[in-house]
């Protein structure tokens, strides 16, 4: 089952405009990135969303996140 | 002699009646609008003139070209003739959901593990490779179940085609098929979100036997047809539909409840080991299919590109972080032509670094970051043995498994 986390950028010590796929694969906060529409999607539709220590978001703070990117 | 006799009529605009310069050259002049005009069964030829359509009207052939000279870039699928497998080199591929398989080719399931897909070297005389669906089991498909291969147009690819306005253009979709089963299989054709969709017949009277196929779609001028970089349209071989999405094959384009699939269509998943291959897949605007366009495989491998690149031994440079980062690189990388979007990208395998005074290895990622760039990206690879923050720091080759997938799929 997929799920994704979100990434710390190691400079700037804030969250990276990037999430993490459990593929492996990193996702960009791009709207035409058809990876993130469905990490949008998904999310919004209860998949795990994880933060940078791993701690699975519950469903409020994944809605509150999902306001805060494009 | 020559000179013009014209003669004007009340309803219909003028009639022009030419007097030959020649013997042997003919004038054909078209009255109107709806009227159409043959030359005669004499061979004729067109010298130093200009066929000029008057108006919104225009010039169509009615019957293909005989030359196999045609102009480039008619085909709007890429990869049509199965050459190019960045991500899995000829290698069988399960499919598991929605998976790219071959480039640009999108196979989907609604059950997992149902059939493989391929790059095959069997292939019809004038290609060299063909794409084969293989099912995995005897499975009966459930009512709501799809099982497909698709290909997704770019909108900007067909943008030309005027899809959704008054101007939309017929379309021709070619390519050779063969399936150990005999039957009806479909092609379906939809735009961005299929609230807009077309199918028709696509049957195998013989089996293990290449067929060319060739189905003409008239456009569609209604829908909201994009022509941008998101999906433009969905070209979709259909292996296997469940019986609420079969129905009737199209006599038009529809906005109704969606059907994927012809009543009573052949089910690839039903019997164990049934293969499906498809190859020298073209599409192109007019009511006529055309010889398949080979593009040059650098060509076909750029275009490819522009949605997924698989770089082996990435050329990447950058510079050291140091104890910023606990001892990671920030490394740019980029790509061989503008991606579509932002790209998605894993990295995978060891990775060779060099300062200019030492080298380390053991490297693993960790992290991405897009850099809002279609042209390249960066990413941040922990260094074993850290350099000092601020070096310079290039990647270079390590016996070929450092891989770096970049994708911009639709």
């Amino acid at each position: 089952m997929i799920s994704y986390q979100q990434w710390v950028d190691p400079i700037t010590k804030e969250l990276a405009k990037c999430v993490k796929r459990s593929d492996g694969w990193f996702i960009p906060y791009a709207i035409d990135n058809t990876d993130y529409q469905q990490f949008k999607i998904q999310v919004a539709d209860g998949t795990p969303l994880e933060d940078p220590d791993g701690n699975v978001m519950t469903q409020e703070e994944v809605d509150a996140f999902l306001k805060t990117i494009p | 002699m020559s000179g013009n006799i014209k003669l004007n009529t009340p309803s219909n605009g003028s009639v022009t009646i030419s007097t030959p310069d020649t013997a042997s050259a003919v004038t054909v002049t078209i009255p109107a609008a709806t009227d159409t005009a043959t030359l005669n069964t004499q061979a004729q030829t067109l010298t130093n003139k200009t066929l000029t359509a008057a108006g919104a009207n225009s010039i169509e052939a009615t019957s293909g070209p005989t030359s196999t000279q045609l102009a480039g870039n008619r085909n709007k699928i890429i990869n049509g003739a199965m050459m190019i497998d960045q991500r899995n080199a000829g290698a069988s591929f399960t499919v598991t959901g929605s998976n790219y398989t071959l480039d640009r080719w999108l196979a989907y399931a609604s059950v997992t593990s149902k059939y493989s897909v391929q790059q095959s070297s069997t292939a019809p005389a004038g290609f060299a490779k063909s794409l084969v669906a293989t099912s995995l089991s005897a499975y009966s498909v459930g009512s709501s179940e799809i099982f497909s291969l698709n290909q997704i147009i770019e909108g900007y690819n067909v943008a030309d085609f005027g899809f959704g306005t008054a101007n939309a253009k017929t379309f021709t979709v070619s390519f050779w098929a063969q399936s150990s089963l005999t039957g009806t299989f479909t092609a379906f054709f939809a735009n961005s979100d299929q609230s807009r969709w077309y199918t028709a017949p696509v049957v195998i009277n013989t089996a293990n036997t290449w067929t060319y196929f060739s189905i003409t779609v008239p456009g569609d001028t209604a829908g909201t047809w994009l022509t941008d970089t998101n999906k433009g349209m969905y070209v979709s071989i259909n292996l296997s539909v469940g019986s609420t999405y079969q129905g009737a094959a199209s006599s038009g384009w529809s906005g109704a409840s969606i059907k994927y699939g012809i009543t009573g269509q052949q089910s690839l998943v039903g019997t164990n080991g049934a293969t499906f291959y498809i190859t020298g897949v073209q599409l192109e605007k007019g009511a006529t299919a055309t010889p398949f366009e080979n593009r040059l495989y650098g060509t076909e491998l750029a275009l490819c590109q522009r949605y997924f690149v698989k770089l082996y031994e990435p050329p990447m440079r950058g510079v050291a972080t140091g104890t910023t980062a606990g001892g990671a690189s920030r490394m740019y990388v980029p790509y061989p032509v503008q991606m579509r979007a932002i790209p998605s990208l894993s990295i995978g395998g060891t990775f060779n670094f060099w300062n200019g005074l030492s080298t380390t290895t053991g490297s693993v990622l960790a992290g991405y970051y897009v850099g809002n760039s279609t042209f390249g990206g960066e990413v941040d690879i922990n260094v074993a043995a850290a350099y000092t923050q601020g070096q310079v720091c290039a990647a270079y080759t390590n016996g070929g498994n450092a891989i770096v997938n970049i994708s911009a799929e639709l």
